[in-house]
This record gives C-alpha cells, structure tokens and sequence, in this order.
C-alpha cells in the first residue's frame, strides 16, 4: 500500500519535472545555492536570516516578477530602476507633510501611470519597448532629480522603518506579506483571467497573436502597468525602510531583477516563464546575495557573480535553443528525403 | 457648394511645401518638430554667449568623449544586434587597465596596446555570445555586471594614479591647431567611421546583415562573425574614450563613467540615447555613424545652451531625457508602417 502510493508520488515528480524543465532547474539552482551556503555556514540556516531574506525578498521579488512579466510579453522595461528611484523619493519627500500611507499612495499611482503611459506608447508606435524605456529611464531620472531636488532627501520621523520591518509569524514583516499578496495575485491573473493569457499569447507568437484579432495595447498597458505598479511599490518600501533616498540609486535592480526573472524561467523570446518561477529567481538571488554577505564578501563581487550567473543561464538557454533549430532542420532534412525517396520510387514503378 | 467654399478659400493659405510636408508627415510630426526648432532657437539666441566659436569648440570637446563611443555603438546597431549596456563597464575596465599599466611605467605605446587588449578580449566574449543567438541587451546586461566586478576587484576599488610627466599627456591635454587633440581624435573617428561604412566592403556587410538578416545569412554572410566584429570595434571606441580620458586626468577609477559623469548621468544610457536621438533605426540596416557624431554634438548643444541658461542638473538631465523621448516617438511616427520601424 504504502509502497504503491510512493511509487506513484516518485512518477508524479517525474511527470513535473519533465513538464516543467525550467522550473525544476530553479528549484534544483535555489536548493544548492541554499544549501552551500546552508553547509559553509553555521548562521546561515537560522531563524533570524530568514527573516532578512524574506526582507530582501520584498523589494528584489518585485522587481523579478515586473522583469517576468515584461519578458513574458517578449519584452523588457530598461526604466525600472528609474522608476523606483522616482517612487522612492516621492514618498519620502511627501510623507511628513501627507503621511506615509497617501505618499506612497501617490507615488504608486504615479508610477502606475508612467508605466501605462509606456505601455501605450509602446502598442500605438509599434516600437521594441527597449527603444523606449531606454529613453524613459533618462527622463524619469531628470524627473526624481528635480523632485529630489539634487539632494538625498531624508525622513524625519522614524516610526514608519520601524512598523515596516516589524516581525511577525516568525519569517516576515508587514513589507513582504504585502509583496506575496502581490505575487499571489498576480499569479491569479495571470493564469486565469484571458488578460493575463493575452500577455502569454503575445510573448510567445505575437504575430499570431495580432491576427487572431488581439488589440496589441490592450497587453502592453497591462505588463507594462503592473511593472510600474511593481517598480513603484518596490521604490516605497526601499525609500520607506531606509529613511533615505536618492533619485540616481536603485540601478543595480535591473541586473538582480533580470538575473532572477531568467533563472525563474523566462525565455528571451517571450510566452515561457511564471510568477512562481519569479519567486523562485528572486529566492535563488537573495540567497546568494545574503550568503555572499555572510562570507565578508564586497559589493562589487556581488555584481560580478550575478553577471556570472546571468551569462551563465544564458549560455544555457542559446545553446539549447541552437540545439532545437538543429534538430528541427535534421527533422526537416528528414522529411525531404522521405519524400523525394517516395518520388523515386513511384518514377521508378511508373513504365513512363 | 457651401462644403466647397472654405475649401477653396483655405487652399492658397497653406504653403504648397508645409502642404507636402503634413502630406508626408502627418500634422501631429510637423506641429511637434516646429515647436521644438523654436524652443531651440529661442533658447539659442538668449542664452547668453551661446553664438561664440570659443563656445562652440566647448560644445565639440564636450560631445567628444560620448561621441567616439557612439560612433563605436553605432556599428552594433546598424548590424541589428540592438545596443550594448556594456559600454560604461567595459570603458571602467579599460581604464583601470590602462592606468594600472602606466603607473607600472611600461610607457604610453604598450599600455595603450595593452588597453586595446583587454577591450578586445572583452568584445569579442560579448560578441560570441551574441553571435550564438543570446539577446544582446540581456547578455551585455551580465557582461557589464562582469566587467564592473573584475574592474573593480582588479582596482581594489581605489584610484590609481599616475605622475605628470607621463606619454600620454598629449592626448589628455595638448592641442593641434587650437583644438583639443581628443576633439581632433573625434572627428578624426567620425569621417573615418562613415567612410568605412559607406564605402568598404566590411561596412556594406553591416549595412546588409542589419536590415536583411536572411538574405545575409543566404549570401554567406553570418551574423556570428559580424557580431563580433561589431562587438570589438564598440569595445575599443570604449576603450579609447577611457584612455583618453585616463590622460586627461592622469588616474583611474572604476566610477568614473558611473552616474557622477558629466552632467546628464549614467554614461551607457547617454551613449545609446546619442545613438537614438539621431535616428539610427535600432532594428538595424538604416542610419549612419555622421547621425551619431551629430547626435552627440546636438546632445551636448542642448546641454551647454541650459548650463548657460543657469539650470541645475534635475532640469539638465529632465530635458535630454524629454528630448530622447521626443525623438524616438517622431522617429517612430515617421516611419510608421515603413520595414525601418518593424
């Protein structure tokens, strides 16, 4: 009996991994990183650094998910760092005056719409999204240094960081149950809402997509929204929990958020990849960020594994793509032969 | 008869050339491209010792460094293989190169040899990896977190510095003819980078691959190889801007192309914005390195005619960003339905 019910758990496992190679291949990266770490390390298996990764969660996870979904819809928001950097100095420059939760309010909503204003633009011009969040990443860095007014603008009452890292249920603080409602929702829409299946449909094969009648604004506005909805509630919680902020920081979200969108899944050419994915990525990173801290590790090498690893899922990726054109021209090449074999032979049957 | 008169009234009002140009344009382009010539002009002729040559040659050595590096960027670009974001790192490695090698005293020839090692050694890894199919933007994007670490490990993240007198101090600070000799070395670059382009055999296989990749690959052609020449020469126009200004400055730190460069911040995001600003289709085959070099004097333009307005560098920064966003989004119009765009 109970034999029988483990066979069938050890095929059940296997169907998944062989459904979802990526998302196993995630799950397999994130358990060995952790699990170095885990083994180099007495503190890192702790209760309390658990905690401080599910604070980086907060704000790396969602920035991973934006880049998910942007890269998803086949293509990618450059202006996210930017755009955080604006809702970080928004919130904090207007929250003496407003209170926190109207400036961050504010500074969501702004980024939000930024974020749509891109999305339009992007469906109605018919350009690649990089041409232009390339130049929106210049303008909304001159955008947070005028509201920031060149300076590094600074909270004066203290009581917001606190209430932010407050501990609760052990592993989290209020920021981060905020940020996995986020993800449990997004996920929701995405899966089954037909808006979320559009943005699948037009990453995968937008062609076909566009002929089968869907309004190519409709999509964009919806990622590029929701990743200016993501980049904004990132920008608030950073600016909120630190005080400070600085309306040229925030770049290194960019390559952290790319790195964990693409070991979660993604694909470069769009309509592969998932929110769980996304949470997968963004653990994997925390967890090497977090360890690398542990090992008195500087800032810079930080950045140098990341690209490391970057390149290293990319190398992956291009190279299993190499080898599906590869085999698909052999299946090809296959085919002709059969064919002009059957031509042969019917010439050869046929008296004339 | 009532629906035609104002017709008839109206038709000798608009200009046959403003009538052919709404015809071509569409009004929305041409509206937005007056208003834009007249806030340049007005902004032009009050600030205030705009129309000096003294003035102009600062704009032409301000738009110097940027520019060689777009130049470089634009051979990229027009092969179709999008931009790099590498630009700023890999020119932070090769200054720390550089500069490692000449306080070491090897001398100007050889460090300079060296540097162009490095940097070639840094482009073609990109390039292969581009060449293979990798996305460009996401492979630069590991590649630049790459370089930045290795640059800075390599520096230990402190400044070298060299002592005056060195070999390179004619590229930093001498002069030929009243022109700085990086400005000279710009112009240089720009006439021989269109000339290579438009006329070599290299350049048309540029031209070629970026606009009809098929077709290139059918007439033998491959993106691989070109993706990596591409990649090198982007690498050393890098390489060369960080040399040169390694001399001016007679040291080096990995930070020195990072947001504090001059005024309009990240030095990668001004490079491609120069690339884009003057109209270079990004999906490759159309466009020139002459727009370049003139999308980076046209950039510094607007950059010097605000500093001499008296702005900060929120204002500075906030215009150039508006400018590119105004740029791409006429270039974009104009091209509309045409194959450039798609």
């Amino acid at each position: 009996m109970s034999n029988s019910s483990n066979i069938s758990f050890i095929s059940k496992a296997k169907l998944w991994v062989t459904n979802n190679p990526d998302l196993a291949f995630a799950v397999l990266l994130a358990v060995c990183v952790y699990g170095y770490f885990a083994f180099s390390n007495d503190l890192f298996a702790t209760h309390r650094t658990t905690y401080a990764i599910m604070e980086r969660f907060a704000v790396l996870g969602l920035v991973g998910l934006a880049l998910t979904l942007c890269i998803i819809a086949g293509e990618i928001d450059l202006s996210i760092g930017s755009n955080a950097a604006l809702a970080a100095v928004i919130v904090v420059r207007f929250t003496d005056s407003l209170g926190a939760i109207n400036a961050a309010l504010i500074a969501i909503a702004i980024s939000t719409l930024v974020g749509l204003i891109q999305g339009y633009f992007i469906a109605y011009l018919r350009i690649r999204a990089i041409v232009l969040t390339v130049g929106t990443l210049m303008l909304l860095r001159g955008v947070s240094l005028f509201a920031a007014e060149e300076k590094t603008v600074m909270l004066t009452d203290f009581t917001i960081p606190d209430f932010i890292s407050t501990k609760m249920f052990m592993y989290f603080s209020p920021a981060s149950l905020l940020v996995i409602a986020v993800f449990v929702a997004v996920a929701l829409f995405m899966q089954f809402t037909r808006y979320g299946r559009e943005i699948y449909a037009v990453g995968g094969a937008r062609k076909e997509a566009l002929a089968s009648g869907i309004d190519l604004k409709r999509p964009m506005m919806v990622v590029f929204s929701i990743s200016g909805f993501c980049a904004g509630l990132g920008g608030c919680i950073i600016g909120l929990r630190s005080g400070t902020a600085q309306a040229l920081g925030l770049q290194y979200l960019l390559l952290a958020g790319t790195v964990a969108a693409f070991i979660g899944g993604v694909s470069i050419l769009g309509g592969r990849g998932g929110v769980i994915g996304a949470a997968i990525g963004t653990l994997t990173v925390n967890f090497l960020n977090t360890g690398l801290v542990f090992n008195v590790t500087p800032a810079f090498m930080v950045q140098l594994y990341l690209g490391v690893l970057l390149m290293v899922v990319i190398v992956f990726q291009t190279g299993s793509q190499m080898f599906d054109t590869y085999q698909r021209r052999q299946q090809v090449l296959g085919d002709v032969d059969l064919v002009r074999g059957e031509l042969l032979n019917k010439k050869r049957e046929s008296p004339i | 008869m009532n629906a035609d008169a104002p017709a008839i009234s109206r038709q000798p009002k608009t200009p046959i050339w403003l009538a052919n140009l709404v015809d071509k344009y569409t009004w929305l382009v041409v509206i937005l491209v007056a208003l834009f010539v007249l806030t340049f002009a007005y902004g032009m002729i009050t600030a205030p010792n705009f129309l000096t040559w003294f003035n102009f040659k600062t704009i032409i050595r301000d738009a110097a460094l940027v520019g060689i590096m777009a130049i470089g960027l634009t051979f990229v670009t027009l092969s179709g293989n999008f931009f790099l974001l590498s630009m700023k790192e890999t020119a932070a490695l090769a200054i720390v190169a550089f500069a490692t090698a000449m306080s070491a005293g090897y001398g100007f020839e050889l460090s300079f040899l060296f540097t162009m090692g490095v940097a070639v050694v840094a482009g073609a890894l990109q390039g292969i990896l581009i060449g293979l199919g990798g996305n460009p933007i996401v492979v630069t994007l590991g590649a630049a977190g790459l370089f930045f670490g290795i640059a800075s490990w390599w520096s230990d993240n402190l400044v070298i510095s060299f002592r005056r007198p060195h070999g390179a101090e004619w590229l930093g600070s001498g002069s030929f003819m009243g022109l700085p000799n990086i400005t000279v070395a710009f112009i240089l670059i720009a006439i021989v980078a269109e000339l290579v382009l438009r006329y070599s055999t290299f350049g048309r296989q540029v031209y070629l691959i970026g606009s009809n990749r098929a077709a290139g690959k059918a007439t033998g052609h491959e993106n691989f190889s070109m993706a990596i020449k591409t990649c090198i020469i982007a690498s050393a126009c890098s390489a060369f801007v960080a040399i040169a200004f390694s001399a001016q400055v007679s040291s080096a730190h990995v930070n020195y192309f990072s947001s504090s460069f001059g005024s309009s911040g990240d030095m990668t995001i001004l490079v491609i914005a120069t690339v884009m600003v003057a109209g270079n289709s990004i999906m490759g085959g159309f466009g020139s390195s002459l727009r370049s070099s003139l999308g980076a004097v046209f950039i510094s333009t607007v950059d010097n005619m605000m500093v001499l307005h008296g702005f900060n560098s929120g204002p500075r920064v906030l215009a150039v960003g508006l400018m590119i966003v105004f740029s791409i989004i006429v270039f974009a119009l104009v091209r509309r339905g045409s194959r450039v765009q798609e």
